[in-house]
């Protein structure tokens, strides 16, 4: 599915002293089967553009699309059943005795039969290398075992596109990699993924396209290389090593990858 | 739970807002024992006067002042209708089988929910204009003599300084919560009340979890910080009792004079 933010805007409690505008008209799309990292510094707005994906805020100003339709029309059961949301430290949210029965909790809620719901459940935890603890406490789990739960339990909607509000923050590396591996997955089974990140080496790891927002706005919109380099002062390692070398190097071409980085490298060496 | 919950502290500047904390207690105390002692409409309307000109001196805006009454309404309403089915005095207004209703009823039950709403609206004025920290500063202050019985003073108004500076945080908390799980499809206000009851289990559950984690994180960090309670503890400001402060007190206690005296 593809999903479009036009013009977009927030106010947090307007005609109060509390007053803030957190976004100030954010137009993007993320198209089908793509992942989108979305970077930007604290309150640039991130967290409440990606609220706006499926709704739980209602933009003040502009509209959501939803495959060109008006997303307010929508049911909002099904908007939010096909755009799944991980708010950040979705762990906080576990509720339930068991993960087994937390990760349920929202196909139940879809109304699947129970069958169909165990399924979902199985194949959300083994997705996220989680399987083993179907049977644990959620309160009893290590941060990073939390995490991969609270991930499965969107997961098993199957949304069509996935939004992830920070989902590396505070995570060991092995957790890290496997979650970076769940998206490209994702992506090639054709879902669209929306990566919120302040690590710009991870977004460029795995984003086919980055959006930077500042102070509420889209500063630059593109693939990594495009925005990256363009802004030298938010591009990650990878990217400032490549423009030093670019300087008297310009074969070495745009990497952004770290792997696309180290390939570069050795040709330069072997040339 | 809005963004603008009952009685939050409004930040403006004002001459409201400068008093000393326990001049305000001290007078929102006299204010609400006076309330009890009028028992004429004429004089609740002569302090209902005292106190609107007291909330426009606060420099909070009108609506945003009645919001913080809205919680007490059915209460109101209610009052209003037991007394005014139910009352026997006065002569009778209109009659329906069982029911009359009767002038004595009608004026009893706007008399008491004038002094509900001014009972509300004097509390509601002292948070909404004195910072939660001043409050408990104030608190502290007017318990410490009884610490000469052993009393806590200190320890009493650290819990409400904190209980206090948590309701905005676990506020926050609930909202995002309940954000995570109607991204999973929870609805919280579909169903009848037993299954609206359940729906909030996902909501209750990690919200309560949550609060025992902050309140280790949070003794955690005041112990790292030296936190050892109230004994020789010093104040980075000191509170100063001055001669408006002692002003604004003998003004309430002249005012809800001359309303128990109409």
């Amino acid at each position: 599915m593809r999903l479009e933010l036009r013009d977009v805007r927030y106010v947090y409690a307007p005609g109060t002293p509390f007053e803030v505008e957190a976004l100030r008209g954010v137009s993007l799309v993320v198209e089908p089967g793509e992942v989108l990292g979305i970077v930007g510094g604290t309150g640039s707005g991130k967290s409440t553009l990606v609220q706006h994906m499926n709704l739980l805020l209602t933009p003040t100003g502009g509209e959501v699309l939803v495959d060109g339709v008006d997303a307010t029309t929508l049911k909002k059961s099904e908007l939010r059943r096909r755009v799944g949301l991980v708010f950040q430290f979705p762990e906080s949210a576990l509720f339930a005795p068991t993960v087994e029965e937390d990760v349920a909790f929202a196909p139940r809620q879809l109304g699947l039969d129970e069958e169909e719901v165990q399924e979902r459940v199985l194949e959300s935890l083994r997705a996220l290398e989680a399987g083993e603890l179907a049977a644990r406490s959620p309160f009893a789990l290590s941060g990073g075992e939390k995490r991969r739960a609270a991930i499965a339990g969107v997961l098993a909607m199957k949304p069509e596109v996935l939004v992830l509000d920070e989902p590396t923050a505070g995570l060991d590396p092995a957790t890290r990699e496997d979650l970076l591996a769940l998206i490209l997955g994702l992506r090639n089974a054709g879902i669209s993924v929306v990566l919120v990140s302040h690590d710009l080496d991870e977004v460029a790891e795995v984003a086919d396209r980055v959006c930077a927002l500042q102070e509420g706005r889209v500063r630059a919109i593109g693939t990594p290389a495009e925005v990256f380099y363009r802004e030298p002062a938010q591009a990650p390692a990878t990217v400032r090593v490549a423009s030093l070398l670019r300087e008297s190097k310009p074969e070495i071409g745009a990497p952004v990858r770290f792997a696309e980085t180290l390939d570069a490298l050795r040709a330069l060496q072997g040339a | 739970m809005t963004s603008r919950s009952l009685g939050q502290f409004y930040p403006v500047a004002s001459p409201v807002h400068d008093l000393d904390p326990r001049a305000k207690i001290l007078a929102t105390a006299v204010f609400v024992v006076g309330l009890f002692l009028i028992d004429s409409t004429v004089g609740l309307l002569f302090v209902a006067a005292a106190l609107v000109a007291l909330v426009t001196m606060s420099r909070i805006p009108a609506g945003t002042f009645l919001l913080l009454l809205r919680p007490v309404l059915f209460i109101v309403a209610l009052t209003v209708l037991f007394q005014v089915l139910f009352s026997r005095e006065g002569v009778t207004l209109a009659e329906w089988g069982f029911f009359e209703i009767r002038s004595g009823g009608l004026s009893l039950g706007f008399f008491l929910a004038l002094r509900i709403l001014l009972l509300v609206s004097s509390a509601g004025l002292l948070t909404a204009t004195t910072a939660p920290v001043a409050l408990a500063d104030g608190i502290e202050d007017l318990l410490s003599p009884l610490k000469r019985v052993r009393f806590p003073a200190h320890e009493v108004a650290m819990m409400m300084t904190i209980a206090l500076r948590f309701i905005p945080t676990l506020g926050k908390e609930a909202e995002k919560i309940k954000g995570a799980q109607a991204a999973r499809g929870a609805d919280f206000s579909e169903g009848g009340p037993l299954r609206r009851a359940r729906s909030l289990v996902p909501l209750l559950v990690p919200l309560t979890v949550g609060a025992f984690r902050r309140a280790d994180e949070l003794a955690e960090a005041m112990e790292s910080r030296g936190y050892r309670g109230g004994e020789g503890r010093t104040r980075y400001r000191e509170l100063r009792f001055r001669k408006r402060d002692a002003l604004a007190l003998a003004v309430t206690a002249l005012v809800l004079l001359i309303g128990v005296l109409l």
